[in-house]
């Protein structure tokens, strides 16, 4: 009862709007009902997290998504004892709720967990698709509507934190990138409510940020920023401005690159 | 004070020099007028200039005076120092100009009047003209602005405006212009993609732009011609995609006038053309004339589509001009639009082409040996500036599709390449390849893929190097073993390491590395700065210096559960020091020619730039030889040298040499390393691939040897790691460094931004 409480918050009811740019929607149905955990790599922004809101839609399960970092515990994800009027009290953690109840777990940035912590998705990523709670001594194992997804960004890793071998060769893989000059300009407009034109500019500045890697800038701006951008100036911001403080402060804080950055705003704009 | 005095004071300034009496009288004379206070000022400056130029400090003599009458005494050592500048940056004359105009070079910038050097852009415009490109094209100063398409030339300095923020946006729209011909091809434009594609290597080849002016009877007209009117193309193409910019241009070219700028500054391109025909403006007729041209020009502005509609309307405008016989008065360029440098043009695209065509094979021809399309179509390889090579000759069937997407700009094309019928599906890097080779070419040679097909045939081995200059022995030979895997032990005394300077070469590979990567280094030092040393927490600790509530709590509920709580309640606060001494082993064998070496040395360039700031301790030796004899060993830094401008240009000279016999290499360094006293001993290798020497250290011997001599370094404490740039992964590799010690780089361009980030992992 209880459970299906906390549960029902994870449904996505609404068709969220999300714009294929492949086949990956395909791909991910296909590794649902293969029972096949699948990995989600790409930069940040660029329609990861959509893209699983969408699918939990499109199967119509819940999703239950975990951001990782670098002090999620084992028993963050499985569930610990807590004390409740003087009596120890089992509760799930996130990742077994969505195995008992068939949902969709999403591990957002799964390599800034530690390499610990991250084992307990290995029975459950192979096909005994299993999760052992060793502190119950229970084993649940997962029904056919569970499926674990993970996302990580090849990008700023650091290479030690790359996902193990033995770990990533479980996984279907989708690769995301940002999205095209036209569906991005589409996406931005669509998602902000600015005018096509203007999301084309956007669309066209990003572009240049992300040609900046040899020059110290490890990643551009995002799909994410541009519609951030495109929010601000919807909301009176002149363009300038927002551009400021949507884009440009937002990707660096050295002062050559922050004026590169604005001299391509003072370009574009 | 005297001209006698002043001949002696002058004399005894510049000793032991005694130069000519009638030059000496001629300068000093003109401090003859000047109070003795302000002359003494004035000689004091002798001795900064004379060593630097005899000519220079009599010009100095013969204004300083006038030159005292715009500014105090105080200012006079700026003065100099400025000149000084001048002269050194351009010369003599340079520095005579800046001498005669104290108001104008002098007083205006020292009162922030106005004037931007180039220094004070270069940081902001090079990763602008990076953004705009998504390329590396480098950005520099020059007397002339012009591009040769790999890199944009910019004046020293911008002094045409009185408000600086305006001269900073000339200097980006002078950059942005230059960038715009390059993305627009309009000098590299081909007549079209069929023509001239097969027989002599292209890379070489003329520019067909070259040979279209040079078919005019005044190539000058019909450059400048054409150079106009793809500027009145740019125009519109930046119009389109950079409003902003435009925009601002246009107000100050609204402001031009008010401003008394001179016309070359902001004018529009298309009234620019009015003045080709200045001669004849007193001819009655020409009102009819100009409108014709001008009609022209104007639909060529909203109609052009490609570099080609800029040479035919040249063609026409020829002619016109030389119908009503209108006299070329040659029209000075916008400065904006600056000159067209076709020569450097060339010379720059026939370098990036042998760059990309080496590139582009080497990629097709490992591709193809992976889908093993090349077994049953072996031919023998053809060098690509072989005289007419037909493709198809040993019956294997070549055809190249190229496709272009966007007229307008060139850029991003499409190739399908197909052999024997059979589709090759390239990946991004071929692609981007491709695409590059096509932008400069305007088509795409199928001798490059034959070539590919043919090393692929032949198994692809790398080419012997001619006999090197050898440097002299710093020690007498060091002589190691060898692991012979087949009888399970060494092979004694086999090997002799030959410790050796490291021939010096003249680049300035330093400068521009440091340039290049200007913005990372600045981020690295920030980063390995906060690594000196490193404080963090850890949980769940026996004992430390604060209770961990989590683990608290859930050790309390668990007991409550009837399970055994755990004891690790603490946190504790961690300093580590570092204490780390690390060795760089650099593989200079031939096989890692071009890419891989450049990408080696800025590697080590950005590495020194950060392992200053940390202070960790690190030496760089770069190994190569042939046979088991010569295993050279060249020093580059040693442990504790500093890092100062020998150990520099050493980096400088690392270049491919001989062969790679890994084991001697690796004893050696672990020999070295074993002498010294560390926290952590690392010995970090660069290479490009397998081992191999001249004679039979190759293959599965070469691999075990290497392996062993790891293990032998982890066997004396330290730390290897091994850094291969091959862009196949494979899979002795894991097998030969033991696979948690070596990281294998796909791109050879990732290293330099890599490696730093690599060492900081590996030593936190
Ligand atoms: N293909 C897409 N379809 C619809 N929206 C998208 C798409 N790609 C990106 N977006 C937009 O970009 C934003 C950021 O994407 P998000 O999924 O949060 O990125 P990530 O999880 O990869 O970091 C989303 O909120 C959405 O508005
Ligand atoms: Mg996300």
């Amino acid at each position: 009862m209880k459970r299906n409480m906390r549960l029902e918050e994870h449904r996505i009811e609404q068709e969220p709007f999300y714009m294929p740019l492949g086949p990956e929607v395909k791909l991910a149905e296909a590794a649902y009902i293969t029972g096949l955990p699948i990995l989600l790599k790409g930069p940040t922004g660029c329609g990861k997290t959509r893209f699983m809101q969408y699918m939990a839609w499109k199967l119509d399960r819940p999703l239950i998504t975990v951001s990782c970092h670098d002090d999620l515990s084992t028993s963050d994800l499985v569930g610990r004892y807590l004390i409740r009027a003087g009596e120890a009290v089992w509760t799930d953690g996130p990742l077994t709720l969505a195995v008992r109840s068939g949902a969709i777990c999403y591990l957002d940035e799964i390599v800034e967990a530690r390499k610990d912590t991250t084992v307990v998705i290995h029975p459950l990523a192979d096909d005994r698709r299993e999760l052992p709670i060793e502190k119950r001594g229970e084993l649940l194992v997962a029904p056919p509507e569970f499926m674990l997804a993970v996302s990580y960004n090849p990008g700023y890793q650091s290479v030690i934190k790359d996902l193990k071998p033995s770990t990533r060769q479980r996984f279907v893989a989708l690769a995301f990138d940002y999205p095209g000059a036209d569906a991005e300009a589409e996406i931005v407009a669509r998602e902000s409510g600015i005018s096509d034109s203007l999301a084309r500019s956007l669309v066209k500045l990003a572009a240049m940020t992300r040609g900046l890697k040899d020059s110290g800038l490890p990643e551009g701006a995002s799909t994410r920023l541009l519609i951030q951008a495109g929010k601000l100036m919807e909301n009176g911001i002149d363009v300038r401005t927002a551009c400021n403080n949507a884009v440009t402060e937002a990707l660096t804080d050295d002062r050559e690159l922050l004026q590169a950055i604005d001299e391509m705003v003072s370009s574009v704009f | 004070m005297n001209v006698e005095t002043l001949k002696e004071t002058f004399y005894t300034l510049v000793s032991p020099d005694i130069p000519n009496d009638w030059d000496v009288e001629e300068a000093v004379e003109n401090l003859a007028s000047l109070d003795e206070e302000k002359c003494r000022s004035a000689l004091n400056q002798v001795q900064v200039i004379w060593p630097v130029s005899h000519s220079l400090c009599f010009d100095y003599l013969k204004t300083v005076t006038s030159a005292l009458d715009c500014f105090a005494a105080d200012n006079l050592s700026e003065w100099v120092n400025s000149t000084l500048d001048q002269y050194e940056k351009q010369g003599l004359r340079a520095a005579q100009r800046y001498m005669a105009d104290v108001e104008g070079n002098f007083l205006c910038p020292l009162r922030g009047e106005s004037g931007v050097p180039f220094k004070r852009v270069h940081g902001r415009l090079l990763p602008y003209l990076r953004g705009l490109s998504g390329s590396s094209l480098e950005l520099a100063p020059h007397d002339v602005v012009y591009t040769d398409s790999s890199t944009v030339y910019v004046p020293h300095e911008i002094t045409l405006f009185t408000d600086d923020a305006d001269n900073i946006f000339f200097y980006k729209l002078i950059v942005t212009y230059q960038w715009a011909f390059i993305a627009c091809s309009s000098y590299t434009v081909a007549e079209s993609a069929g023509s001239n594609r097969q027989g002599q290597d292209s890379s070489t080849e003329e520019l067909w732009l070259q040979g279209f002016i040079d078919s005019f009877p005044d190539p000058r007209l019909a450059g400048d011609l054409y150079h106009l009117l793809e500027t009145i193309r740019v125009t519109t193409f930046l119009e389109s995609e950079l409003p902003g910019l435009m925009r601002r241009k246009r107000s100050l070219s609204d402001q031009q006038q008010s401003r008394g700028l001179p016309l070359s500054v902001t004018s529009e391109p298309v009234c620019r053309l009015r003045d080709f025909f200045h001669a004849a403006d007193n001819r009655s007729a020409d009102t009819s004339l100009h409108e014709r041209c001008l009609a022209l020009a104007e639909r060529h502005r909203t109609h052009a589509r490609s570099a080609m509609d800029s040479a035919r309307l040249t063609r026409t405008l020829y002619r016109i001009m030389d119908e009503e016989a209108v006299e070329y008065t040659p029209v000075e360029p916008l400065l904006y639009q600056g000159v067209m440098r076709l020569d450097g043009v060339r010379h720059a695209r026939s370098q990036r082409l042998e760059q990309s065509r080496e590139l582009f094979v080497d990629a097709l021809a490992t591709l193809l040996l992976q889908q093993g399309q090349a077994g049953s179509t072996a031919v023998a390889e053809q060098p690509p500036e072989g005289p007419g090579a037909a493709p198809d000759k040993e019956g294997v069937a070549v055809v190249v599709d190229a496709r272009q997407q966007d007229a307008l700009t060139a850029s991003d094309s499409t190739v399908v390449i197909t052999i024997d019928n059979e589709k090759v599906q390239l990946n991004d890097e071929l692609q981007r390849l491709a695409s590059s080779i096509i932008s400069d070419l305007g088509y795409f040679p199928e001798q490059y893929v034959s070539s590919a097909v043919g090393r692929a045939g032949k198994g692809y081995a790398p080419f012997p190097a001619g006999a090197n200059e050898e440097g002299p022995e710093l020690t007498g030979p060091v002589i190691y073993d060898e692991w012979d895997y087949r009888r399970n032990d060494f092979r004694k005394k086999w090997c002799n390491v030959l410790e050796k300077p490291i021939p010096l070469t003249r680049s300035s590979f330093y400068p521009l590395t440091l340039q290049k990567y200007h913005g990372q280094i600045h981020r690295l030092r920030y980063q390995f700065e906060l690594m000196r040393t490193s404080e963090r927490f850890i949980r769940r600790q026996r004992d430390g210096d604060d209770i961990d509530l989590d683990a608290l709590i859930e050790s309390l509920a668990d007991s409550r559960a009837g399970l055994a709580p755990s004891d690790r309640l603490f946190i504790r606060l961690r300093r580590d020091e570092r204490d780390i001494a690390v060795l760089f082993l650099v593989d200079m064998s031939n096989s890692t020619q071009g890419w891989v070496n450049e990408a080696i040395k800025e590697s080590l360039v950005l590495l020194c730039e950060a392992l200053e700031v940390v202070g960790d301790r690190y030496g760089i030796y770069g190994f190569s030889g042939m046979r088991r004899l010569r295993t050279d060993f060249f020093h580059i830094k040693h442990l504790d040298e500093p890092y100062d401008e020998l150990v520099k240009q050493r980096i400088s000279s690392i270049a491919p040499r001989e062969y790679t016999r890994m084991g001697p290499a690796l004893r050696h360094a672990t020999t070295l390393l074993d002498r010294v006293d560390s926290r952590l001993r690392l010995l970090v290798t660069l290479s490009d691939g397998k081992p191999e020497d001249y004679d039979d250290y190759k293959g599965e011997y070469a691999i075990e040897d290497t392996r062993h001599a790891l293990i032998e370094a982890k066997a004396a404490g330290i730390h290897p790691f091994c850094i291969t740039v091959d862009r196949h992964a494979q899979e002795y590799i894991g097998h030969m460094y033991g696979s948690v010690n070596y990281i294998q780089i796909d791109d050879v361009k990732k290293l330099p931004h890599r490696m730093p980030e690599i060492y900081r992992v590996l030593t936190n």
